[in-house]
């Protein structure tokens, strides 16, 4: 079963971790790294990605004519994806040990644990 | 460059969706299918993937011993990903360009849903963050 730990976070806190020392963002990088070493051996890693900050992020909406409208005005409490972790895993409870496992190296940041959508997943 | 496509909507949005038509959802999946298709014939293709309902989403954070601690209760205005598009292409403005054309994609009563799509460039190295 495949699923996806996201990271999320505001604006206002995507500057709170900018804000750490040089060594704690390292540090921080360096358990990342481990989790997706750790993730590889077991079998379970399919992709992870991060993401560029929210400055540059933009919404996007298609005029009739097809031509794009761009906007990058969002609301303080916006919450911006900062990166995603795919794992593929035996239940849902291992993949949320694995989140767990993430938030405990991450200032216990929340992370969002979602299952792909499969042809039973979305028939509902 | 890479960017990501991100289709979101709120609780309410999806509640509207799983009322569409059977009709409007075939025209929606068909459309799907030959945007997938395209991007991969102009070789900008690099991943899609759609979740599963909101419903199922659950919030994790690590416990005192390290255990995780699952809330599956969001707030009204928390906005779901309902999947995403992941492309390589040679400019913001082509990014921009397609997310437009998946912002047209029909929806209920066949009409185009227009609905927002977040575009974001992903990080080919952490050194992107400039930290």
């Amino acid at each position: 079963m495949k699923y996806i730990l996201l990271m999320s976070s505001t604006a206002t806190g995507v500057q709170g971790y900018h804000a750490q020392s040089k060594q704690d963002i390292e540090a921080h990088m360096a358990i990342l790294h481990r989790i997706n070493k750790d993730l590889s051996e077991s079998g379970e890693f399919v992709a992870t990605q991060g993401l560029t900050g929210p400055q540059e992020a933009k919404v996007v909406r298609g005029e009739k004519n097809g031509l794009p409208v761009t906007d990058g005005i969002f609301p303080e409490s916006k919450e911006f994806l900062l990166g995603y972790w795919i794992v593929d895993v035996s239940n849902a409870e291992r993949a949320y040990a694995i989140a767990g496992r993430i938030s405990a190296a991450s200032m216990n940041i929340p992370i969002e644990v979602r299952q792909f959508a499969t042809y039973e997943a979305t028939s509902r | 460059m890479k960017y990501i496509l991100m289709m979101m909507g709120k609780k309410s949005d999806f509640d509207g969706y799983a009322k569409w038509s059977k009709e409007d959802l075939q025209a929606n999946v068909a459309f799907m299918r030959a945007f997938s298709k395209e991007l991969k014939e102009t070789g900008v293709f690099v991943s899609t993937e759609g979740l599963g309902w909101p419903s199922e989403a659950k919030l994790i954070r690590a416990g005192k011993d390290g255990e995780p601690v699952t809330d599956g209760v969001f707030p009204e205005s928390k906005e779901f990903l309902a999947g995403y598009w992941i492309i390589d292409v040679e400019s913001p403005e082509q990014a921009y360009k397609i997310a437009a054309r998946a912002s047209r994609a029909p929806g209920a009563g066949a009409k185009a849903a227009n609905m927002p799509i977040e575009v974001r460039r992903v990080l080919s190295s952490h050194a992107d963050l400039g930290l």
